[in-house]
Order: structure tokens, then C-alpha cells, then sequence
């Protein structure tokens, strides 16, 4: 099997636990750490060629981040 | 091939784990809500271990869920803290005066040349961006326009499948255009999440 299926599945792994316990445990960390895991399941993806769903989760990914950092933006500012 | 898969499997199976502990240890709201977001990832990433078609077909209606879901908590939890007015100091730097123009006109391009449904998505950051950096004045009725024909292009397409089947191709064009116009369409209302003037 390919290279890039077990680079993601380590990537995944190692993402999810710097997602899940971040340091320093703010929210910008924790939203920067969530590019890891996807990063992972981006490698997945390419190893099995499925074109569309990788292109499609780079697009909504961007849409999310932007959603979340619009709610981190209001919340520092209260 | 079918250790690959089980060795997948127990790998994304562990992370699940990982993110649902940190899940329910978490207390303040806003990091659950990030949470939320990488369970998402780790789901995706179980269905993507499918590795065919069906894969694909069951990721993209999965993306579309989720990021519906994320934008409706997000409101929930805006409304329910009591954060609706706006923030005096917005993020502005440089970057966002001299990149929208060609980003978006590149990601747009792309979009286009794509078309379907993942050509819409791509368009549709093209079009946020912009709107994200540069603002925005356009009313949006003409989205509600827009969204009208793209539906008489899928009613067009569906009658061509099904009266004239033989032009086939013709209605898989029309409909690829028309599911492009809709979620670009769409999605290009996000950008102005922001507000301004004419929302």
C-alpha cells in the first residue's frame, strides 16, 4: 500500500491529540492544531483517489474556519 | 489489502476515542464547539477508509451536513451569550487589500472549469473571500434571481433525461451549470456573515 495511507493515518493520530489537549489552551491554538487531523484525512483521501470529496472538503474547510474565527472574533470582543 | 484496512480502522477508531475524551472533559462552550469540528474530521475520515465511489458519495453529502450544522450552533451560541453587536476592532491587514482581486478571480475561473457541485463550493470561496476583504454593497436579491434559474435549469435537464434520453449529455451540462450557479450562489452569502449595509 501506499505511502500517503500511512503518513495520513499517523498525521490523523498525532493531530487528534494535539487537537484534543492543546498548549497553550486557547482557542486559536486549538483551531490551528485542528489543520493537523485534516491535513491526515487529506492524505487518506489522495491514497484512495477520490478527487471529489478532496476537493470539496478543502472548500468547506475554509467556509468553517471562517464561520469559527467570526465566533472567536465576537467572543474576544465582549 | 484487508490488514491495511483494519490497521486504518483501529488507528482512526483510537483518535475517535482520543477527541470524544477530550470532548467530555471539555467544559467552556466555545472549545466544544472546536471539538465538534474535529469529530467531524475523524468521521469523515472512518467513511473515507471506504475507499470506492460510494465513499465520495457519502462524503460529500456528509461535508454539506456539517457545515450547516456548524453555522446553526454557531448562531445558537452567539444568541445565547449574548454576543450580537458588532465587534469595534475587525481583523485588517495588508494581505486583504492586494490578494482578493486575483484569488478570487482565480478560485472562480477554477470553479467554473470544475462545475457541479465542488465547482460551486470552490467558486463560492472565491467569492467570500472577496466579500470578506473588500466588503460588500451589492443587494442581494439578485442572488434570489439567480437561484430561480438555476432551478429552471434542473426542471430543463430533468425533462431532457426524460423525454429525450438520447441528449443526455446536454441535461448532465445543464444541470452541472445549475447546481454550480445555486451553491456558489449560496455559499457567497456567507462572506457576508461579517455585516454591512443591505443584509
Amino acid at each position: 500500500m501506499s505511502v500517503e495511507f500511512f503518513l495520513g493515518i499517523a498525521i490523523l493520530v498525532i493531530g487528534t491529540a494535539a487537537a484534543a489537549f492543546p498548549r497553550p489552551k486557547t482557542y486559536l491554538t486549538r483551531l490551528i492544531n485542528l489543520e493537523i487531523p485534516a491535513w491526515g484525512l487529506l492524505l487518506i483521501m489522495l491514497s484512495f483517489d477520490e478527487t471529489l470529496a478532496l476537493l470539496t472538503f478543502i472548500a468547506v474547510t475554509a467556509i468553517s474556519t471562517f464561520v469559527i474565527v467570526r465566533v472567536v472574533e465576537r467572543r474576544g470582543a465582549a | 489489502m484487508e490488514e491495511i484496512y483494519i490497521l486504518g480502522l483501529l488507528a482512526v477508531f483510537l483518535s475517535i476515542v482520543i477527541g470524544f475524551w477530550a470532548l467530555v472533559k471539555e467544559e467552556d462552550d466555545l472549545h466544544r464547539i472546536l471539538l465538534t469540528d474535529l469529530a467531524e474530521i475523524l468521521a469523515l475520515a472512518l467513511i473515507a477508509l471506504v475507499a470506492t465511489d460510494l465513499a465520495e458519495a457519502l462524503i460529500l453529502p456528509g461535508l454539506v451536513v456539517g457545515i450547516s450544522e456548524l453555522m446553526a450552533i454557531s448562531e445558537v451560541f452567539l444568541v445565547r451569550e449574548g454576543l450580537t453587536r458588532q465587534p469595534e476592532r475587525m481583523l485588517h491587514i495588508e494581505v486583504m487589500d492586494s490578494a482578493p482581486a486575483i484569488l478570487a478571480l482565480a478560485l472562480i475561473g477554477y470553479g467554473v472549469l470544475l462545475s457541479g457541485f465542488s465547482g460551486g463550493a470552490v467558486a463560492g470561496i472565491g467569492v467570500i473571500f472577496y466579500f470578506i476583504c473588500k466588503g460588500h454593497d451589492e443587494r442581494f436579491a439578485i442572488f434570489e434571481v439567480l437561484s430561480g434559474y438555476a432551478w429552471v435549469m434542473w426542471i430543463v435537464a430533468f425533462f431532457i433525461f426524460v423525454l429525450v434520453p438520447q441528449y443526455w449529455f446536454f441535461g448532465v451540462l445543464i444541470a452541472g451549470a445549475a447546481i454550480l450557479l445555486k451553491v456558489a450562489g449560496k455559499m457567497s452569502l456567507v462572506g457576508t456573515m461579517r455585516g454591512g449595509a443591505n443584509v
